[in-house]
């Protein structure tokens, strides 16, 4: 009996007290709200997927057929997917670029205002993400700020615009770069941030040069953080259709397009379910792989 | 020496930091110089410095009507989502809970939800809604502002956790013991007690959620119905070239507020956070 610890004392000797509202009065408002506008629809979204109810009058009494066809290939949605995949991947692996450096600046070389130039690279985040986008449109336009300031400088003649700029491939992965980057600037910073002084000094101290230290101790340990942003750029941005919408044109259509158009305009909800349910498994295979690595909590207090 | 850099490295840091900053802020004034430009056509030279774009949009019926729907469904989901964030956080914070970590899972998880299948799950859930209800009670719920609301409350929810999670995780427990041993009742050691202590957080979780909604396209462009909101009229208008101006200039009005918000709440919440913490430290001590 002496071993109790004091929280266990106290427990036995206060009565029993009813704490109300109740834990289940707290909780049923937001579980609620989330099964019934989150869990339920996307359950709905599977069984429709599968054809177990139509809801259109055009739709075809499918079954499996569909899951099917885009499996193997049939149709171009495979295809697409796997575009989208590649413009993700080196969306997420420029930002990551970016990011590093700013974060490893902030969180090691910075000794006054800190977190005040951490505020100035992640403000952006947290303003319109519309605006962003659209801001780019007018920069990179045939007669947008770019070209027309090449004209102005006679470096162009007006009717030689760079058309690459905007409406195409390279227009989705640089806005895209655009808005993550101070979003991933913060995990990366985090993990730096709480990175242990003492063991670089001792990495140092044991004969290690500068680069060493970076590569073989201080990367290393930021390498969750790391891995936490990628992932945090990857998924979101492999779903984008605003973006490839605004300044994406043909050549930068995306998988999250083609579902949107599939429900706004081809009315094709079946197909359009398949691909969402299948880009839903796609996070879920993610989140299980590097799960582990997303310590949204970590992220949030920081 | 520094183990971080070099001075040579220190200097390309710096460099690359200010650089970034630049490239973070170039397309913002970009947006902000050319709603001042006296001209139809975004591009150089500059023409001359105008506010008619601005008078423009402040006598646009359609454009007032967007922004006005737009706050409306902003206030209403971040009315909502604060709600539910703070009794959600206060259940996984102080009390027992049996599956403690399915439970934030589920809270969280709309955060990795990618917005499109979460904008056509809700338009389908409406069409099933509509498909039971039609024939049965002959009501049609359809889309429209309830379903935008409903839905930004879902994505906003996660990040109110993020906000208020931690905050009430650093207050100690046992003020609102003591609130309760001097004889308080739940309710009255929430309202006097925890709210004060989290109120900074719930501050910025009402203008994370705000700022989240008021800006969001891809859900609501499946579930607006007949009410547009801001994003969707601008994305409508678009290809209007001759509103294109107006466009501009309402969008900087948006972007510097919302950043000035930004600034002025991240500034206050860190200010309040040194005085509570001194405050609260000597209550405890």
């Amino acid at each position: 009996m002496a071993e109790l610890a004091a929280g266990e004392l106290t427990q036995v000797l206060a009565p029993r007290r009813r704490t109300w509202p109740g834990t289940l009065g707290l909780l049923s408002g937001p579980l609620l709200w989330l099964v019934v506008f989150f869990l339920l629809p996307i359950v709905i979204v599977g069984a429709y997927s599968v054809g177990a109810l139509s809801l259109l009058p055009s739709d075809v009494p499918g079954g499996l057929e569909i899951w099917r066809r885009f499996l193997s290939g049939q149709s171009i949605y495979l295809g697409l997917f796997w575009k989208s995949v590649r413009m993700a991947l080196t969306a997420s692996v420029i930002v990551v670029l970016l990011a590093y450096p700013i974060a490893y600046f902030l969180a090691l070389c910075v000794k006054k205002r800190k977190y005040v130039l951490l505020l100035l690279v992640i403000a952006p985040f947290l303003t319109s993400y519309l605006l962003r986008v659209l801001a780019w449109k007018v920069i990179l336009g045939d007669r947008g700020v770019i070209n027309s300031l090449l004209y102005f400088v006679h470096l162009r003649q007006p009717d030689h615009p760079i058309s690459w700029l905007l409406y195409s491939q390279f227009a989705v992965i640089l806005v895209l770069s655009y808005v993550w980057v101070p979003f991933v600037a913060l995990p990366i910073f985090v993990s730096l941030d709480n990175l242990d002084r003492s063991i670089l000094e001792a990495a140092n101290d044991l004969g290690a040069s500068r680069w060493k230290v970076f590569w073989r101790v201080t990367f290393r340990l930021s390498l969750p953080g790391v891995i936490a942003a990628f992932v945090f750029v990857f998924i979101p941005t492999l779903g984008e259709f605003v973006t490839p919408l605004l300044v994406g044109g043909t050549s930068g259509f995306m998988y999250g397009n083609a579902i949107s158009d599939l429900f706004t305009q081809g009315l094709d909800w079946r197909t359009g379910s398949v691909l969402a349910i299948f880009l839903l498994g796609v996070v879920a295979l993610l989140l299980a792989l590097f799960g582990r690595f997303l310590q949204v909590r970590r992220i949030g207090a920081a | 020496m520094d183990i971080a850099t070099s001075r040579n490295g220190l200097r390309a840091l710096r460099a690359f930091f200010a650089f970034l900053v630049v490239f973070l802020y170039a397309p913002i004034a970009v947006l902000v110089i050319f709603s001042f430009n006296n001209s139809v056509v975004i591009s150089f030279p500059l023409s001359g410095f105008t506010l008619r774009w601005y008078e423009q949009f402040l006598s646009n019926p359609s454009l007032l009507h967007a922004l006005r729907t737009s706050v409306i469904v902003a206030t209403l989901s971040s009315c909502v989502t604060v709600a539910l964030g703070v009794l959600a956080s206060i259940a996984i914070v102080r009390r027992r809970l049996v599956a403690k970590s399915a439970i934030s899972a589920l809270l969280l998880s709309p955060l990795v939800i990618p917005y499109v299948v979460f904008g056509i799950s809700l338009l389908v859930l409406f069409r099933v809604i509509d498909k039971v209800l039609a024939p049965t009670l002959g009501i049609v719920i359809g889309t429209g502002i309830h379903a935008i609301v409903i839905g930004h409350v879902v994505v906003s929810l996660p990040y109110a956790m993020l906000t208020l999670v931690p905050r009430l995780e650093r207050i100690s427990v046992s003020l609102e013991e003591a609130a309760r041993d001097l004889g308080a009742g739940g309710i009255e050691t929430f309202r006097r007690v925890t709210l004060p202590l989290i109120f900074p957080s719930v501050v910025s979780a009402f203008l994370i959620a705000f700022t989240l909604s008021f800006d969001e396209y891809a859900i609501a462009s499946f579930v607006a119905g007949q009410d547009a909101t801001y994003p969707i009229y601008l994305f409508s208008q678009l290809r209007v070239a001759f509103l294109f101006p107006q466009l501009l200039a309402v969008s900087s009005i948006v972007l510097v507020v919302s950043l000035l918000l930004v600034l002025a709440t991240e500034i206050g919440r860190r200010r309040t956070e040194r005085k509570f913490e001194g405050e609260v430290g000597r209550i405890i001590l």
